[in-house]
């Protein structure tokens, strides 16, 4: 063979070794990369229900700041603010990626690791009742919990609020004038009064009553009403799918709805709405206690007149548990990470800044007097309870009587 | 000796440069394999790997809003990308704007792959219809919770939706004396031909309130619409009453708010718009108008900023969207939000301080409105745009089509798909469309007719036959669609001619002074006929158009090769 021969065969022999080599590592890489990635700050991601977002994303932007450390590595909190009910069908839809039952963690794809990259550490929703009805869920698709109810990692309250009304001054003094108070079956007298506002003894100008209940569809306090009109309905706190399916109930609670302005839902934030249009859009509505705190000097500022607040019979309680997601989306350290934030919300000069925003204090070490701008005292002549009996709270309602209250409200008043 | 001690080095030398040849060719050759091979890899899709969006990077956030805020938006919008913000990795934060009407940014973002990730439409009414199809598309129950496509919503700035009048016209409709509202307007023109009032189509916020305070009325309803009510005969019969007096459907508030200012009373009597255009209307004019807040019931613009549920956008854009939101929300912007006379949505910025433009010398009033009308469900309201379309005042429309053969190529392609969407745009099956194509002659009249399939079909074929060639008769071919649209002498329709033409007329048997004088003696009739003209590219003669629009109470614009559609879609919302 002659050498140019050899020397070419050579440089392609050469060639095909290289590339294969290069090929070989390609893939290798795609399993284990060669450069090891440097560890970054341990991510937290707590989905959190609208109500307390703002004071957790204060309570995470400090927390951030202070650079608190887990096993020598910073933590870092992300908040995504997310309505309850809306964060409940995700897990339902599994749109977060939660991982089959059999999954080998050991071996996930490059995918499948992208996308818990993303998977939320913990979820703060409005209620406790929430992440029972997810852990109901995925028992069902998983075979196990994916929230814990005791232990270390349990759901958690970290602060609480109730369902209240909140009510024009002026309409409320024509309501109390007429009706004598402020109830469930005053608000449906004075939805259903043939002739609006004049008929009750308000102003023309008035037009009809108009009742603010957030939409049930995308706000758990949409939901919360509906039972509390149920337990004032039925006179008790406890409510069956029975009661919800009769109809003269459902007659009653239509007639009650139909004073609501928009229908349309359009947005969760009820009572940002209730202060932004004013009595136009509603004279009074069952809404949580901590939004109407929060805005009612604006409301004040904005349309000249304050709120009258009252507390329904059955009054609903909203908990906000801190829910470590336990599976194993989720590393160890994450978890325990979270765990951190949970106690750092929890500790005495969080929980008196969450008085700020309206929130009632979980800490006994904090009382809802303890701020010198706390809106419970500002707000005190209004009619804000400092201290509200909890002999009347309604039970926590079982999916079916959610799901019926749902569809019964889809088919009949959204529409 | 430097020969021998060249001829004894040979071998090694000789190895040595084999050597470095096949390390060199070699790696010439392994590195441009393994390139190419990477690239080939690179770009392949496979079943495993879902599409990525380009950028996963990204900050640049595209954010689709409605014109009626065009100047507010795109001062806000400019303000935010100045302050160069950047996401914790170094991105730099962006907001870029395309303008859409509400409905087309509805329709958009059902697409699996829209064109943003954010949205600002004039009113929330839009994100629940979004919601709604966005659960119907992906097979939600009743009494499930329905998947949603709107992932968060912040609200930067409100305007009540107001009837916009000249004081006498309000004082005529009894503002002033007495509680004025829906029933009052409507009973007016009703029964006064000489008045004329407006409002947007059911596309926007303004027209679907002005539209449903018909239908509560047909319906003899003041709340508890339903899809029953909605599509009883006589309420559909009431609202189409109703809808035949108005003068034409603008394409958007802004606009018909302008041409309000700029022609004053010989405009319009009434205009259903936003409050805040009737405070920046009264600060720039000499000659106010008062807005009057329906007894009945308002209803709100709140120009929600939503940001979509979509996978596919990126952590930094979400960063962004959350900044621009914050942004909004500062007080320094709010104030000036306010400036531009809409309610800031922060609260603690008063509007009804002496300096704040809320105020009764401009017409408004910071504590109206008492009450709204009642928005129903997104379903009653799908069924309202729907029925809408089949009671608004119903239109005779030529379009006037110049195919000259300076239209040749790109242009005339263009205008081919711009007249094509026009069509398509025109539904209900209540309007008439008709076509006059001209070059040195007219030389094809398609006439008037109800535009059903057939009509449809027949329209598009002459589109798609068009050919450029010859001079421009342009004032013969708008006599020519003129006089057709007189002789039907329809005083229930909007009869109206959409005139495109990109050059200069020269073939013309009509002058201009006899063309002018038709047009303001015919439209001193029953019957007026609007023109609408589009001078097309650079060499059109606009001031020919601009005259010839003005005396039939229409509008002149220009247009390009690249927005002759969009103009054309626009035109489409006038009927």
């Amino acid at each position: 063979m002659k050498r140019s021969r050899i020397v070419f065969l050579a440089i392609v022999g050469v060639a095909i070794v290289i590339v294969g080599v290069a090929l070989a590592l390609r893939a290798t890489n795609r399993e284990q990369p060669l450069v090891v990635t440097p560890k970054g700050p341990i991510q937290v991601r707590i989905l959190t229900a609208l109500p307390v977002e703002p004071w957790v994303r204060a309570a995470a932007e400090q927390f951030n700041q202070e650079g608190h450390k887990l096993e020598g590595e910073e933590i870092q909190v992300e908040i995504i603010a997310m309505d309850g009910l809306t964060a409940l069908g995700k897990y339902d839809r599994n749109e977060f990626g939660a991982l089959d039952a059999d999954a080998d963690i050991e071996n996930l794809t490059s995918e499948q690791q992208q996308a818990l990259a993303r998977f939320p550490t913990a979820w703060i929703p409005d209620s406790r009742y929430l992440p029972e009805l997810a852990n109901a869920a995925y028992k069902e698709r998983l075979g196990r919990d994916v929230y814990l109810t005791d232990g270390e990692y349990r759901a958690k309250p970290v602060a609480l609020s109730l369902s209240s009304w909140g009510i024009y001054q002026s309409r409320a003094d024509v309501l109390d004038q007429t009706f004598g108070d402020v109830s469930w079956q005053t608000v449906h007298d004075a939805a259903t009064a043939k002739g609006g506002w004049p008929e009750l003894g308000g102003q023309e100008s008035w037009g009809f009553f108009k009742l603010v209940v957030p939409d049930p569809r995308k706000n758990v306090g949409g939901l919360t009403a509906m039972i509390s009109a149920a337990g004032e309905y039925y006179d008790r706190p406890s409510i069956s799918t029975e009661d919800v399916t009769d109809p003269e109930f459902q007659a009653w609670l239509e007639e009650t709805l139909s004073a609501t302005t928009d229908l349309s839902g359009a947005s969760a934030y009820t009572a940002e709405d209730f202060a932004l249009f004013g009595y136009s859009q509603g004279d009074g509505g069952l809404l949580l206690e901590s939004d109407l705190l929060n805005n009612m000097q604006g409301i004040l500022n904005r349309w000249g007149e304050p709120l009258s607040i009252r507390y329904p019979t059955y009054v609903t309680w909203f908990d906000f548990p801190f829910t470590i997601w336990i599976g194993p989306e989720t590393s160890a350290l994450e978890k325990n990470a979270a765990l951190e934030f949970e106690r750092y919300l929890l500790s005495p000069d969080v929980q008196r800044a969450a008085l700020k925003y309206g929130l009632r204090p979980v800490n006994d070490e904090v009382t809802v007097t303890d701020a010198e701008d706390s809106p419970f005292v500002q707000w005190q002549d209004q009619g804000v309870a400092i201290v509200v009996p909890r002999t009347s709270a309604m039970r926590s309602p079982d999916r079916d009587v959610l799901q019926t209250l749902l569809r019964w409200f889809e088919l009949n008043v959204a529409q | 000796m430097s020969k021998q001690q060249s001829g004894n080095g040979t071998p090694l030398v000789r190895i040595l440069a084999i050597i470095v040849a096949v390390l060199v060719v070699g790696c010439f050759i392994c590195s441009t394999g393994v390139f190419v091979i990477n690239l080939l890899l690179d770009n392949a899709p496979t079943e495993s790997e879902p599409e990525r969006i380009s950028d996963p990077k990204s900050a640049t956030l595209i954010l689709a809003y409605s014109p009626e805020k065009a100047d507010l938006i795109t001062d806000l919008t400019e303000r935010f990308n100045d302050t160069r913000q950047r996401t914790p990795d170094g991105e730099r934060m962006q907001v870029q704007l395309v303008e859409m009407t509400p409905d087309r940014m509805v329709e958009a973002a059902l697409d699996a792959e829209p064109d943003f990730q954010a949205l600002s439409p004039d009113a929330s009414l839009w994100l629940d219809q979004l919601d709604l199809r966005w659960a119907d598309l992906h097979r939600a129950d009743a009494g499930d919770i329905a998947p949603r496509r709107i992932a968060d919503t912040v609200r930067y700035a409100v305007s009540p939706v107001v009837i916009a009048a000249w004081p006498e016209v309000a004082e005529e409709l009894g503002w002033g004396s007495q509680p004025v509202g829906w029933s009052e307007l409507q009973q007016r023109a009703a029964g006064d031909s000489d008045f004329r009032w407006s409002h947007a189509s059911t596309s926007y916020a303004s027209g679907m309130l002005a539209t449903l305070a018909e239908f509560y009325a047909g319906a003899g309803k003041t709340r508890g619409l339903t899809e029953e009510d909605v599509l009883a005969q006589s309420t559909l019969d009431y609202v189409q009453k109703i809808e035949s007096t108005v003068s034409f459907y603008g394409e958007n508030e802004a606009v018909a708010m302008e041409r309000m200012r700029q022609e004053g009373r010989d405009f319009l009597d009434a205009l259903i718009v936003q409050e805040a255009l009737v405070v920046q209307h009264n600060r720039n004019s000499k000659d106010p108008l008062v807005a009057i807040y329906p007894r009945e019931g308002a209803l709100w613009e709140d120009h929600p900023l939503a940001l979509l549920d979509d996978p596919a956008i990126t952590d930094n854009q979400r960063r962004t969207f959350r900044a621009f939101g914050e942004f909004l929300r500062t007080p320094e912007q709010q104030q000036r939000i306010l400036d531009q006379g809409f309610r800031p949505a922060d609260l603690a910025i008063p509007i009804d301080q002496a300096d704040s433009p809320i105020s009764l010398q401009n017409g408004v009033d910071p504590r109206e409105p008492q009450t709204t009308l009642q928005t129903p469900g997104p379903g009653v309201i799908q069924v309202v745009q729907n029925a809408w379309l089949y009671t608004k005042r119903p239109s005779n429309i030529f379009l006037v089509v110049d195919t000259s053969g300076s239209m040749e190529g790109e242009k005339l392609e263009n205008v081919r798909l711009a007249l094509s969407n026009f069509v398509d745009q025109i539904r209900g099956a209540r309007d008439r469309v008709g076509m006059v194509e001209f070059a040195g002659s007219v030389y094809n009249i398609e006439p008037l007719a109800l535009v059903d399939d057939l009509q449809r079909q027949r329209l598009e074929q002459e589109i798609n036959l068009l050919e450029a060639h010859g001079d421009t008769a342009l004032l013969d071919a708008i006599h020519a669609a003129y006089v057709r649209l007189q002789r039907e002498a329809d005083p229930e329709r909007i009869n109206a001619i959409v005139v495109l033409t990109d050059g200069l007329e020269n073939a013309s048997n009509t002058s201009m002074n006899q063309l002018l004088a038709e047009i303001r003696r015919g439209n001193a009739g029953d019957a007026p006929v609007i023109i609408f003209a589009i001078g097309y590219g650079d060499d059109a003669d606009f001031a020919t158009l601009n005259a010839i629009a003005e005396v039939s109470g229409g509008q002149a614009r220009k247009g390009s090769i690249e927005t002759i559609n969009e103009l054309y879609r626009l035109l489409s919302q006038y009927f």
